[in-house]
């Protein structure tokens, strides 16, 4: 029995603009989920559905065995944390922690212990008295994630918690979110449109497009068995080519539905001759080269297509001039194919 | 989520917009377009074509309209230039008379400057004696000094806060381009203010518009369409409603054609800047210093002249129109014996104004700012027409519509209540819906989710927040309501009376000390209130506007 089941939600805003197309997925108890996807995609429309701010066409929430739809939000007893953190000016950090737990009458000296315990979770005892706004936005979102914890909900919602912090501070944040939730052993959804975020932080990730999903799986199975063209690009970087580039990729007798291939550019490295047993090999010449630090990126122009491969650990001496001639090597089976309608289906036979 | 209760919101805005604004105004069309016989005809407007009184009447509305307009577009310009880029020693003194500009009462200034450019003014006697002959300011110079020292603060704040915020990279990349510092101004700088310039200027060519005690006091014979209207409609003999209505129709017609000219100037040009870079204040020195200075200097004082003029006048001996050597409490004397009935009366009018238009207009503004709907979208274009109105054609409006069963009003304090309502109710709305704005939904949201209900999560988390900003813009009404004068000269009996009224019946009456010491006790109480806002919400001044 999963925990929270969504089914067929449906949000029609007009004719043309359906922000929710069908959707169904289930998480299980102590899970983190994330939607995954573009602005637009219908994932904060999904989220803001669960908690109650906004109401389906078509479709029903359960959680916990029971229908979500007619409880009021605020009876639903969601936790949710916020993109713009949401942390209430007039109060302080300890007074915006205990909000929660006002609202359900919890007793004074319970109330000082929970809070107590929420902030030392999210390391700010020491700003307990202060008022928000002399914290920085890291310190304010754990205001909120404590804020949200502190009433023990029954299902936390996080609504792209963390775009609007700096890049080292969002993996820090996103290391404590995922260790408080696994302490907590409380289901989490996590929407973001960040692809690293999602893989590094979720148990399952829910890629959506258009208002439709587009693939349901572990980071393993979205990363390196995509089930769709969107989640192949989406997820990760992808090289693509046209069906006809098939001769060149080893694919004597393509399947009929073939329509694009897709390799990632890590799955393509520079042609060694002693260590290319089984490999398909592809020529071309070099366009341009970019240094990232640890790996490297090359952009090479073959019969087939533009491709980019990736250099893992690249000397500091290595250097290509544009235009010079290149080998590449990469093996058949890291080759995806993809039917008209974007669908994943068999390479055929090589 | 609330459909119940911000469904009722909806519908009794609807119903205050056309009890208190179409119905009136309809009534005005109604009556412009009734013979005496109440056949329905276009005689009045015809007449109104026909008369030279009328036609010189409107074509005199537009030099006043337009010289208010370029008046307040120079001082107020150089006064946003200089207070925005150039260090001026004093500079809160300075923007603390161009408040008290803001605030007196437009025909206060007019007195002020006749008493010392009159025939036998102060300033003008001195210079006859000297050998100097100056007119005296009746007439249309005067109306125009007068409008463009009073209105040239709106120009003022909005543009220099526009200045203020132009980001200094681009003036910086302008000059990296080569560009001469006269070139940059005139196409980075001034572009970008443009806005605010017109938005300031259409203030003051409103208000200008509008604006019926200056030219009746500073006038003399030089009529504007405000003034024709409210002679017809209060002649003793032959009173002639519907020239009257037809002429505020005129009047509502012009108001309403200007703002929409302003919008569709500046429709393309919001820009939003990034404030990254903020743009300096520069130290002159030497000659440019001082002339900066003079002209700051000059035109605040001026501006702020009648005030101080007025707080003079009122503390010098008199007996009755005449003043005397030396200094003593006499127009106050007066005050207390005569006219506290109409102290009471402002007081009591203007706080009922407040607590309503302060309660209506945070609903309704809260309507606006949160639910986007059609309705709300159209609620808030409605709000715009009271927005424009000139007072007179509010009073006129009022009368037209309240004057006989089922709605008999006229007469009573609840007219005038209304009418000044109804003309602030815009303002209220606006602040509180950009209050509400500045309060992210997301953290009513987050009191919902927590676990409190819809109302309870707005009483306990937006109330607070916009709760500042809600009692300030109350103050700023109450500085409106009890400056108010137009309408409430249309509408007021003896027992009705308020201090402008009484200030604007002392005047006529040649009773220059009395009206001098209402009009500071006025000034006292609108600074008082003015002081109270700035503490609550911070200096401010564009939040007079």
């Amino acid at each position: 029995m999963t925990y929270l089941t969504v089914e067929n939600a449906t949000k029609i805003y007009s004719e043309k603009v359906r922000a929710l197309d069908g959707v169904s997925i289930a998480v299980e108890r102590d899970e983190f989920f994330t939607l995954l996807g573009p602005s637009g995609c219908g994932k904060t429309t999904l989220l803001r559905s669960i908690a109650g701010f906004s109401d389906l066409t078509e479709g029903r929430i359960a959680l916990a065995g029971a229908r979500l739809d007619p409880i009021p939000s605020h009876k639903r007893d969601i936790g949710m944390v916020f993109q713009d953190y949401a942390v209430f000016p007039h109060l302080t950090v300890g007074e915006n922690v205990a909000f929660g737990l006002k609202a359900r009458r919890v007793p004074a000296p319970e109330t000082a212990a929970r809070v107590a315990e929420a902030l030392a979770t999210v390391r700010l005892v020491d700003y307990k008295a202060r008022l928000p706004a002399a914290l920085s936005g890291g310190q304010q979102q754990r205001i909120g994630l404590a804020r949200a914890m502190v009433i023990r909900p029954k299902l936390l919602l996080m609504d792209e918690p963390l775009s609007n912090l700096d890049a080292k501070l969002r993996v820090d944040l996103r290391d404590e979110i995922r260790d408080i939730q696994k302490t907590v052993g409380i289901a989490a959804i996590y929407v973001t449109h960040d692809q690293e975020e999602a893989l590094a932080i979720s148990d399952r990730i829910c890629v959506m497009n258009a208002g439709r999903v587009e693939q349901i799986g572990t980071p393993q199975e979205i990363y390196a068995n995509p089930q769709t063209i969107f989640v192949a690009t989406f997820v990760g970087t992808m090289n693509t080519l046209p069906r006809e580039a098939a001769p060149h990729l080893g694919m004597t007798e393509p399947a009929a539905s073939v329509h694009t291939w897709a390799i990632r550019p890590e799955h393509i490295r520079l042609a060694r001759a002693e260590a290319d047993a089984g490999r398909v090999r592809i020529e071309g010449t070099v366009e341009k080269y970019t240094y990232l630090g640890r790996e490297a990126h090359i952009l090479v122009e073959t019969a087939a297509a533009k491709l980019v491969a990736q250099i893992a650990d690249p000397a500091p001496g290595l250097s290509f001039s544009a235009g010079s001639p290149v080998a590449l090597a990469f093996r058949r089976e890291d080759v995806l194919a993809f039917d008209r309608q974007g669908a994943r289906v068999p390479a055929g036979a090589a | 989520m609330r459909p119940g209760f911000w469904t009722i919101v909806g519908i009794l805005a609807w119903a205050i917009l056309i009890g208190l604004l179409v119905v009136p105004l309809g009534s005005v069309l109604l009556s412009s377009l009734q013979d005496a016989s109440g056949n329905v005809t276009f005689a009045n407007y015809v007449r109104f074509i026909e008369t030279p009184r009328f036609r010189t009447a409107f074509v005199n509305t537009l030099i006043v309209g337009f010289g208010g307009l370029v008046g307040s577009l120079v001082l107020g310009g150089i006064m946003a230039f200089c207070m925005a880029r150039i260090e001026i020693r004093g500079s809160r003194l300075v923007s603390l008379f161009a408040i008290l500009a803001l605030v007196s009462p437009p025909f206060i200034g007019a007195y002020s400057w006749i008493v010392l450019f009159g025939s036998g003014g102060l300033v003008r006697q001195t210079l006859m004696s000297w050998g100097i002959f100056i007119p005296p300011i009746f007439g249309l110079w005067g109306i125009l000094i007068v409008f463009s020292f009073k209105f040239y603060p709106y120009v003022y704040l909005l543009t220099s806060g526009a200045l203020g915020n132009i980001n200094r990279s681009l003036e910086e990349a302008a000059e990296s381009l080569g560009m001469t510092p006269f070139r940059r101004v005139m196409a980075i700088s001034f572009p970008l203010v443009l806005p605010a310039l017109s938005a300031g200027g259409l203030l003051a060519l409103i208000h200008s518009i509008a604006d019926f005690g200056t030219p009746r006091l500073i006038g003399r014979g030089f009529s504007v369409l405000a003034t024709e209207a409210y002679t017809l409609y209060s002649a003793e003999v032959g009173s002639n409603l519907s020239m009257a209505t037809t002429i505020s129709i005129v009047l509502i017609f012009l108001s309403m054609l200007f703002v929409f000219g302003q919008r569709y100037m500046s429709r393309r040009n919001v820009y939003h800047g990034n404030l990254i870079n903020k743009p300096v204040k520069r130290k002159l020195t030497g000659f440019p210093n001082v002339v900066a200075h003079v002209a700051v200097y000059f035109i605040a004082l001026a501006g702020a002249m009648p005030a101080i003029i007025a707080a003079i006048y009122s503390i010098r001996r008199t007996s009755g129109p005449v003043f005397h050597p030396g200094f003593g409490l006499d127009s106050y004397r007066r005050i207390l014996y005569n006219l506290a009935g109409a102290v009471q009366n402002s007081l009591l009018f203007s706080f009922a104004v407040v607590a309503l238009v302060v309660t209506v207009g945070t609903l309704i503004g809260c309507l606006v700012a949160r639910r986007q709907t059609v309705n709300s979208a159209l609620l808030d274009s409605t709000l715009m027409v009271p927005y424009v109105m000139p007072g007179i054609v509010v009073g006129i409006a009022f009368v037209a519509a309240f004057n006989a069963p089922p709605v008999a009003l006229t007469g009573t304090a609840l007219i005038i209540i209304l009418s000044i309502f109804i003309r602030r109710l815009p303002y209220s709305v606006r602040s509180s819906a950009s209050a509400l704005r500045q309060v992210s939904p997301s953290m009513e949201e987050a009191a919902i989710s927590l676990g409190y209900s819809p109302v309870q999560a707005f009483m306990k988390v937006t109330v607070p927040l916009i709760l500042p900003g809600i009692i300030a813009g109350g103050m700023l009404s109450f500085v409106t309501a009890i400056n108010e004068l137009s309408s409430s000269l249309v509408l007021y009996v003896g027992g009705t009376a308020t201090m402008p009224v009484r200030i604007y019946i002392a005047i006529n009456d040649g009773d220059y000390g009395t009206a001098a010491a209402l009009s500071t006790v006025l000034l006292v109480l609108s600074g008082t209130a003015i002081y109270a806002a700035f503490r609550l919400m911070g200096r401010d001044e564009r939040a007079l506007l």
